[in-house]
């Protein structure tokens, strides 16, 4: 029962409990106003013994009257007023107890009865003698009845007496009782509706608990929490309905979002897997040049060169190897280390001597650097392949000599490195697409040592920790391009300063 | 869930309970408040209806009378009424006979008297069917079929023996003088009173002390209401004030009792009085009343019941019961108190 009253639609729950309350009120109410309405019924009917008796001592004054008239005066009309009288009379008394019983008025009512009965019987033979004319016959008789007439008439007002005392006794009684009755009606009343209050109360708020904790639980969704403990709903009604709706929505949202951070780390793998592939195949590639070529072999090889023009005295040969030589020794040393800035130009100084033997000195390198500076710490490979770059794309495609000028210099804190050339320069459009990465050379030049700007560029980012490192200017077609390296300052360079 | 549920449930019941409680305390509260007054529950019927009209029932001897008669009636299923407390006026004894007969009762027990008046209603009410039992005073020459009486002669000897102790007592003191012993009788001295004069007389002649006793009679007019004390304290007034009064009934003995204290005659006027009502006791354990001669009220109530009850069973019964009689002095005045006290 209580489960289907439950599901029930809240509507009708709140019409039931209503109802419920209010058939209580009127339950108890009409039983209450039922006995207030039989104390009053008793009050009013207190004194209709006294009433009846009343009636009684008139009807028998009629007898009593209508013998005596008939013996004045003997006509028809008084034996008919007698006859109507003693009949009354008898119908009166007939009503009244005729057992014995321990309560006084009962033992009166009964003799009052018998008397009545003899009164009765005397007035008729009085009434018969007066008809048979036998005067003394009548006269003793009536003398007789009389005296029976007031021995009753003294009994009734006797029992009268006695029943108006006990009668005002009780409507005193009553009285008092109906004004405690009332009292105590109300304070029923009052009773009734208090426990009826707490009812309704009660039944509210089991009908709004679940709705309130779809509340609390909605504002936590809202606030974004939906690792909330969900409440099964407790009834079929509009807020089970509510409830589990809300419940399956929420779950719905968990998946939703557990689907987006699945799909997410799927493409972030992805990505993490095409990575380790690139590097991989860098790494292959490496491993096939290093394969192709042992570096200490080309080095040494470059020095039995190096020895060979010397003894032939070829200077310009012996320098070339030379420098060949140290290119590689350093390629082979400082591959991927830390070194000094000064270190890096020197590689740069070897890299263009080695280029202007091959292209007959068309490249002319300048350098203006501040020797302070020198000492900083760098990634090795970052200048040369930037020079590189300057070459292969800048300079090596124009007419008319090329320059490339290499600047150390202080800017506040920073040391900066600049490296311009006066090529063909660079649309804005392919520094963007350089600086964040988008751009890719197609394969390896052969002229290159392997090392692209984007590879340069993620390793001073990573080495720096910051992306703001270098920045590319070019002032327009065939102006040049300057590539700039910013380095933070740190202790070391201060205390060589 | 489930404990939810349950939990409900209780609460739900609860409520119902308590409101119904509530009602029904209160609906109850207010019938049993107005059916208490009612006698009508608590009504029982008896098979007989006897009426006791009696001399006085305002005197403790005559309720008595009325309390055994009562008792013994309710024994056997009688209702036994004093038919003149029904009424608010002073009905005389033959009235209240006119009205027990017309009013049919089962039986009537009367303090009668030798008058032709009380005979012929008596005998009215024999013809009639309703049985008769004379009670303490008889009609010896109507219809009644018993008399319970109290044997004036024992009276008489148990009087006269207390008196002649008294005397002698007297004698004792003042041999020279004579002892006036008088004797309370009605205006018109019923056969029991003269008998107990007689009875009186001759104990005094037979005995020693005969020659110093004056035995005499003062008739108390007892037709009207206050007459008995006004002719008593006549006996005081008069010169010659007796050295021992006898009185017959409870109400000359309690009259001769208030007039010895107020005429200051403590000690010189013996009383030997009747009866044993709480005013008579306390003037024995006083020593101003010397004692009384106590009837065995509840049993003359008892006998009459019985006499009647009697007749109804077996058409006839004795035509005379004896009650006993006690005398009741200073020595043994103080049983009688507790019994008195213990409302025997």
């Amino acid at each position: 029962m209580a489960n289907k009253y439950r599901d029930l639609p809240i509507q009708i729950k709140l019409t039931i409990v209503y109802i419920f309350a209010s058939v209580l009120i009127l339950i108890v109410n009409t039983s209450l106003l039922f006995g207030i309405n039989s104390v009053l019924k008793r009050l009013e009917s207190t004194y209709q013994e006294n009433l009846d008796l009343n009636e009684i001592v008139v009807s028998l004054n009629d007898v009593q009257d209508s013998m005596t008239e008939y013996l004045n005066v003997k006509t028809t009309d008084a034996l008919e007023n007698y006859y109507i009288s003693e009949e009354n009379y008898r119908s009166k008394i007939e009503s009244l107890d005729s057992v014995v019983s321990n309560a006084v008025n009962s033992r009166m009512e009964r003799n009052i009865k018998y008397m009545s009965e003899e009164y009765l019987k005397e007035v008729s033979q009085t009434i018969e003698a007066k008809r048979g004319r036998n005067v003394e016959k009548y006269r003793m008789r009536y003398e007789k009845a009389t005296q029976l007439y007031e021995y009753i008439g003294s009994y009734i007002d006797t029992l009268n007496n006695q029943q108006f005392a006990e009668n005002s006794q009780n409507f005193v009684r009553l009285s008092k009782g109906l004004r405690t009755t009332e009292r105590l009606s109300l304070a029923i009343m009052f009773a009734v509706i208090f426990i009826n209050i707490f009812f309704i109360l009660q039944s509210a708020s089991q009908m709004t608990r679940p709705l309130k904790k779809l509340a609390k639980s909605a504002n936590e969704v809202a606030k974004g929490n939906f690792d909330i403990p969900l409440t099964p709903p407790e009834s079929r009604d509009e807020v089970g309905v509510v409830t589990s709706a809300f419940n399956q929505m929420v779950g719905s949202i968990r998946d939703y979002i557990d689907k987006i951070k699945e799909s997410m780390e799927k493409e972030r793998k992805h990505k993490e897997t095409e990575l380790m592939m690139e590097t991989h195949l860098k790494d292959a590639q490496i491993k096939y040049l290093q394969a192709q070529i042992n570096p200490h072999f080309l080095f040494n090889s470059l020095n039995a060169g190096a020895q060979l023009a010397m003894m032939e005295d070829a200077d310009k040969t012996y320098e070339y190897i030379q420098n060949m030589a140290e290119f590689f020794r350093y390629n082979l040393k400082k591959a991927d280390s830390i070194i000094t800035l000064r270190e890096e130009i020197e590689l740069v100084d070897h890299y263009i001597f080695i280029i202007n033997v091959r292209f007959s000195g068309d490249v002319k390198f300048e350098k203006e650097i501040d020797e302070k500076l020198v000492s900083a710490s760098i990634p090795s490979m970052i200048l040369q392949p930037i020079v590189e770059n300057c070459v292969n794309h800048g300079i090596r495609e124009m007419a008319g000599e090329g320059v490339i000028l290499l600047k150390v210099f202080r800017i506040m804190d920073n040391i900066c490195i600049s490296i311009k050339d006066n090529g063909k320069g660079m649309s804005q459009e392919m520094i963007d697409r350089i600086l964040n990465g988008t751009y890719r050379d197609d394969g390896l030049s052969m002229d290159s040592n392997g090392i692209g700007m984007d590879n340069v560029i993620n390793r001073l980012r990573l080495f720096l920790g910051s992306d703001d490192v270098i920045s590319i200017s070019s002032e327009g077609e065939n102006m040049g391009t300057e590539v700039r390296i910013y380095l933070p300052m740190n202790s070391d360079e201060d205390d060589y300063v | 869930m489930k404990r939810r549920i349950s939990k409900n449930y209780i609460f739900f019941s609860l409520y119902v309970v308590l409101v119904l409680l509530t009602a029904f305390i209160g609906i109850r509260f207010v019938s049993v408040y107005f059916s208490d007054g009612s006698n009508q529950a608590n009504q029982e019927i008896y098979d007989k209806y006897y009426v006791v009209i009696s001399d006085d029932n305002q005197s403790s001897f005559w309720k008595s009378v009325y309390e055994g008669a009562y008792n013994y009636g309710l024994e056997n299923n009688v209702y036994v009424e004093d038919l003149a407390t029904g009424f608010s006026g002073d009905l005389s004894k033959e009235e209240l006979m006119r009205i027990a007969i017309a009013s049919n009762v089962d039986g009537i027990l009367v303090s009668a008297d030798d008058s032709k008046e009380m005979t012929a209603l008596i005998d009215e009410a024999a013809s009639k069917g309703i049985p008769v039992v004379t009670l303490y005073n008889d009609a010896p020459n109507s219809k009644r079929i018993s008399y319970v009486g109290v044997g004036s002669y024992n009276i008489g000897t148990e009087y006269g023996r207390q008196a002649l102790s008294v005397a002698k007592s007297i004698y004792a003191e003042n041999p020279d003088e004579q002892i006036n012993v008088v004797v309370l009788v009605d205006s018109v001295p019923s056969t029991d009173q003269m008998m107990v004069y007689s009875t009186l007389q001759e104990s005094f002649e037979k005995d020693a002390l005969s020659f110093r006793l004056n035995l005499d009679m003062v008739k108390i007019d007892t037709t009207n209401t206050f007459s008995v004390e006004e002719n008593i304290r006549d006996v005081f007034l008069s010169e010659d004030v007796p050295d021992i009064i006898i009185c017959l009934s409870e109400l000359d003995t309690t009259c001769v009792y208030q007039a010895v204290v107020d005429y200051n005659q403590v000690g010189k006027v013996n009383i030997l009085g009747y009866h044993d009502s709480v005013t008579i006791l306390q003037g024995i354990e006083r020593g101003i009343i010397n004692s009384s001669i106590r009837i065995d009220t509840q049993q003359m109530g008892e006998y009459s019941v019985n006499a009647l009850l009697e007749y109804d069973r077996a058409g006839f019964t004795n035509q005379y019961f004896t009650v006993d009689i006690d005398v009741i002095n200073s020595y043994t005045v103080s049983a009688y108190m507790e019994d008195s006290a213990n409302g025997k």
